[in-house]
């Protein structure tokens, strides 16, 4: 990859590659290949299946730049065709639960030692746990650093689910972050 | 602000997202109430590791494996299009050479026995090359297709 091409905008790389030229694709796929992965990664929980997500938003990207009039920005396109390539993934493997459903299941109480990492992990394990919209809508928030109305947009769901899907996510994360670490542990760890 | 009434705020006042006039009577409340606070470090520890998750890279060679795997239709190099170009430069081609062409032409048709036929208003030079153009063109655009087509078919 030429040191020109990567200082080139965004804006050009996309138009050419609209017109065909894969050297400025190339650019895109290496700036956006972190983002996308993450994203389908934290959709679709298997890192393989993650990775084929990832690779097939971007060969649909490829197919339908032509068409992208560039009246949102390339990046939110772009997030686009990725959530709707994972959740029409995962529509095929199972069907959709509810969150009380999903996070219902019983932990086995707080453990002894805790630190500051284990906080972390404990919520990132939790994510996983969710409803795939619910974890959908939170990683588009937090990671992708979308509004509430992108969101909506993005996924075709009225904002008011959105911001449901949201806070109920968030306040399942909390409820089962103090079950599973105890409030004797928490506090230790957030106010040493 | 009651309790309720700050629980349901919580997660807004973390995101931020809560209008200041509202945020200065939730941290009026927040100074007297042990369980609010406590409702609020568990959602900022939430909010905080959600805001931070980290950026994760696929394996090594992913760009290549998406790169090598993008369908090759829009090859802008062999697609039909070019024929566009070059029909009308094969036309002009013909027409600086028509002289010739047209000796060729009457040649051909000569041996042929048709010298015979003629075009009412044309010459038989300038049927020619209007023969000749049509034929060029054809090629051309029976050229790109197919150099298209192999493209295509080499790919998948
Ligand atoms: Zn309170």
């Amino acid at each position: 990859m030429s040191r020109y091409m990567e200082s080139v905008s965004e804006q050009v790389l996309v138009s050419r590659s609209a017109r065909g030229d894969e050297q400025a694709f190339g650019v895109l796929v290496e700036r956006y290949k972190g983002m996308l992965y993450s994203m389908s990664r934290r959709l679709m929980k298997d890192p393989g299946r993650a990775e084929d997500a990832a690779q097939e938003s971007f060969i649909k990207a490829w197919a339908a730049l032509p068409g992208f009039k560039g009246e949102s920005k390339f990046s939110s396109w772009l997030y686009r065709i990725c959530y709707n390539t994972c959740i029409s993934e995962l529509r095929k493997r199972k069907p959709e639960v509810e969150l009380d459903e999903a996070m219902g299941v019983p932990v086995e109480g707080p453990v002894q030692e805790f630190r500051n990492r284990d906080i972390q992990a404990t919520i990132q394990e939790e994510v996983s746990k969710l409803p795939d919209d619910y974890r959908a809508a939170l990683t588009l928030y937090h990671f992708n650093g979308l509004s509430y109305e992108e969101i909506a947009k993005l996924t075709r769901k009225p904002m008011g689910t959105v911001k449901a899907h949201i806070h109920r996510a968030r306040a399942a994360l909390k409820t089962r972050l103090l079950e599973r670490v105890g409030w004797d542990n928490l506090k230790e760890v957030m106010w040493q | 602000m009651n309790c309720d009434e700050v629980k349901r705020s919580l997660q807004d006042y973390v995101t931020r997202e809560l209008a200041p006039e509202d945020r200065r009577v939730f941290d009026a409340h927040l100074v007297e109430c042990g369980e609010c606070q406590r409702e609020l470090a568990l959602m900022t520890a939430v909010v905080s590791t959600l805001d931070h998750q980290p950026v994760l890279e696929p394996r090594p060679g992913f760009s290549e494996k998406v790169m090598r795997s993008l369908p090759r239709q829009r090859v802008f190099l062999l697609s039909p299009w070019w024929s566009l170009v070059l029909a009308p430069l094969l036309a002009g081609l013909v027409w600086l050479f028509r002289g010739q062409a047209a000796r060729v032409l009457e040649a051909a048709l000569s041996r042929s026995g048709l010298s015979q036929v003629t075009v009412p208003t044309l010459s038989l030079q300038q049927a020619g090359i209007a023969g000749l153009a049509v034929v060029l063109v054809g090629l051309a655009v029976a050229v790109g297709a197919g150099a298209y087509a192999w493209q295509v078919y080499l790919r998948d």
